[in-house]
């Protein structure tokens, strides 16, 4: 059954989605809700390098480098600028580099967990855990959702430079130019969804009925050694500071 | 296996001013159809023949809502009353957009999606992929992410993931519309393999040359009525003129005269691209053009299959792309790539990219040089709308329009930028007879104006229709380490 392992294709998935799924509340709650210095920042810095680990593990070693590149930079300013500098250039870096580095490192384990999840993985591990498929089926469709709507607005991106049409630039207000923009997307995502949803009535897709799965989902010590590390963070953030 | 009683239908939707509107599917249309038969459904669009697709695989009543009276019976169950989940066992759909009927990113667990739906046993499931993945020889097709497929794979995959469940009956809607020569031989030899396997299929289509050796009875619907059916044999023996005297494409491929084929070489004047090259992005694979020639003031077809960089050459004729090199010389002078957007107006293929504004008027007033008074752009706005017989509708929403009238408000957005050079992408994909002569005649319409068209198409009837010159990509691109595409 060579063809059902994910070895050969685009998609490796590591982690068990379960396991992805608790990461990254952990790591956002933890990376959002943290401060820079002491025992703050070491956990600031466990969660940076787990992206990075995760990157390298599913070969986007692209990815993993510019990702560390620019997260060597947000804790060298964090860990070590910001102490040292103080009134007005000090609550400038703060606000800047703050707002930034909190939303990255989410951001990076989200993006790790899109790429490596394929939809039935997700719907098998939410089924696992009894999601009901009120909540499971709309969050598989955000799967294609975001790289349908990348697609999508690059095409219309082309046209309006075509046109002429640019942001800032003469023709049209900005408001126009973000409508002009805007509208197309939606057009055609609600287009693109009336049909998905149309191919999935025949396809048999149905809310709430038992449904079998041929991905096989498993934890393996990886798993377990990222959940107690989740945990920690959990625990660290709500009892122990 | 198929039995249509009777059945009138209505969609209702709104019009472009927000008013309820009923709009004809199906008048008291009476069809059944034999285990194991192959039927073509075929007619101008609107007439029908995807509403009774849509009644086979249940989408009508259940999703598409409207009126309907008469019965349904498919497989020995009343569509109208069953569940729509229950039918899926029954009957495979595979849609005319490849972008939108996969549920799933990664091909596998699509082919496995209809079975799982079904809960069948994971283990049988993984054997019937493997036996459909054999029957159509498509290894190259596993696991992979359907966003990295062509459109042809996409469409095979699609066949692919309604076999696994092995339904008795299939139901395709337009399935060729965004196919290349060679996705619709692909294609071709699936729904043979479903006729060997006794299958039965019902195909709505307008391209019906790949379906000839294939199909046991041709129906042509209008206006929601059957108005003439014909065996295959019969089918098989008719001409190129019946099908056109029944307003269908032709029975038979239409092969270009090699005579149209060259490089334009011996045009005083032409558009000149040299030395274009372009490099795909994590690839090594490479686009090269060493000297193309487009003559000023006719009408060249780009043809050549998928991947052959058709698209590529455009984008980077527009100017729209900045990986890539190559100058273009027009009119006695050089124009770089940001030059090119004054040069160059591309109709791309889903014309919905295109079309920004709040009325037909705006959209063509949007595409003028802002120079100039408001009043005389937009009488000149009028003129250019008068021409592609819009004028009726200057001051509808562009996204109300149906296909055709949404490609013509691109087309008149194009005339109005003043571009001596118009690109067309596909301009009749999915189109009737009818409405591929109409583009046809817009065609020839802009090549009176003196504007040097390009057409990029699949159509070979409209390259037969239209076209000056021929260039095939296949023969003129270089392509380094093809191989590596696709690993």
């Amino acid at each position: 059954m060579e063809l059902f392992s994910h070895a050969k294709g685009g998609y490796k998935s590591v982690l068990d989605p379960r396991t992805k799924l608790l990461m990254l509340i952990a790591i956002n709650v933890a990376v959002m809700g943290t401060g820079f210095q002491g025992t703050d920042y070491f956990v600031r810095v466990v969660c940076a390098v787990i992206p990075f680990v995760l990157f390298l593990l599913i070969r986007k070693v692209r990815t993993a480098l510019i990702y560390a590149g620019v997260c060597a930079v947000m804790l060298f300013v964090e860990g070590v600028l910001i102490p040292s500098t103080s009134g007005i250039l000090n609550l400038v870096i703060v606000i800047t580099s703050g707002a930034f580095s909190r939303i990255l490192i989410g951001f990076a384990f989200a993006y790790y967990a899109m790429c490596s999840t394929t939809v039935s993985e997700f719907a098998t591990a939410m089924k696992r855990v009894h999601i009901p498929d009120q909540i499971t089926i709309p969050l598989s469709v955000m799967f294609r959702f975001f790289p349908t709507l990348s697609e999508e607005s690059r095409s219309i991106r082309n046209a309006m430079r075509m046109r002429g049409i640019r942001l800032g630039g003469k023709k049209g207000g900005l408001l126009a130019q973000m409508e002009y923009r805007i509208v197309p997307l939606m057009m055609s995502t609600l287009r693109i969804g009336d049909e998905l949803s149309a191919a999935s009535l025949t396809k048999g897709l149905e809310a709430g009925k038992p449904r079998t799965h041929i991905c096989q989902i498993h934890m393996t010590a990886l798993d377990w050694l990222l959940i107690l590390i989740g945990l920690g963070l959990l625990g660290y953030m709500f009892f122990l500071r | 296996m198929i039995t249509l009683k009777n059945i009138s239908f209505q969609y209702k939707n709104t019009d472009a001013l927000g008013r309820e509107r009923k709009t004809r599917g199906l008048e008291d249309l009476t069809l059944s159809v034999q285990k194991g038969e192959f039927v073509v459904l075929a007619g101008d669009s609107g007439c029908g023949k995807t509403t009774i697709t849509r009644l086979i695989n249940g989408l009508v009543p259940h999703y598409y809502e409207g009126d309907v009276s008469g019965e349904v019976s498919v497989a020995g169950i009343d569509v109208q009353k069953a569940d729509i989940g229950v039918l899926s066992a029954h009957v495979g759909s595979v849609f005319q957009n490849p972008r939108s009927q996969f549920f799933n990113v990664d091909t596998t667990s699509e082919m496995a999606f209809v079975s799982e739906n079904l809960c069948v046993e994971p283990d049988t499931i993984r054997q019937s992929i493997l036996r459909v993945v054999q029957d159509m020889r498509m290894e190259n097709l596993v696991n992979r992410s359907i966003f990295a497929l062509s459109g042809g794979e996409k469409q095979k995959v699609a066949c692919a993931s309604v076999a696994v469940a092995e339904p008795d009956i299939m139901v395709l809607d337009e399935p060729s519309s965004n196919l290349d020569a060679a996705g619709i031989e692909d294609l071709k030899n699936t729904l043979s393999l479903w006729k060997a396997k006794g299958k039965t299929v019902v195909i709505a289509e307008h391209r019906l040359y790949y379906l000839t050796a294939l199909l046991d009875r041709l129906i042509i619907l209008k206006n929601g009525r059957i108005e003439a059916q014909f065996s295959g044999k019969e089918v098989r023996s008719m001409t190129d003129e019946a099908a056109y005297a029944m307003g269908l494409r032709s029975f038979h491929k239409v092969e270009i005269a090699p005579s149209l084929v060259d490089t334009g070489a011996e045009a005083s004047e032409a558009l000149i691209c040299r030395g274009f090259a372009f490099r795909y992005k994590n690839t090594d694979l490479t686009l090269c053009f060493p000297e193309l020639r487009f003559p000023r003031g006719r009408i060249t077809a780009v043809i050549g299959r998928n991947g052959a960089g058709k698209s590529t050459f455009a984008r980077l004729l527009c100017g729209l792309e900045r990986r890539g090199r190559g100058e273009v010389s027009f009119a006695g002078r050089l124009w770089n790539r940001k030059l090119r957007s004054e040069l160059c107006y591309m109709i791309m293929q889903d014309v919905n990219h295109q079309l920004f504004t709040e009325s037909v008027l705006d959209e063509v007033i949007l595409s003028m040089p802002a120079a100039g008074m408001n009043d005389e752009r937009e009488s000149k706005a009028r003129g250019i709308l008068r021409q592609l017989d819009l004028e009726d509708l200057a001051d509808v929403h562009p996204m109300a329009l149906s296909g055709g009238q949404k490609q013509r408000v691109a087309i008149a957005s194009g005339a109005a930028c003043e571009s001596p050079v118009l690109l067309f992408d596909e301009p009749t994909s999915g189109l009737d007879l009818n409405h591929m002569r109409q583009v046809a005649d817009i065609l020839r319409m802009l090549r009176g104006e003196g504007k040097t068209v390009i057409v990029i198409t699949h159509d070979t009837e409209l390259v037969r229709e239209v076209a000056d010159h021929v260039i095939d990509f296949d023969l003129e691109t270089t392509q380094t380490n093809v191989l590596s595409k696709g690993v």
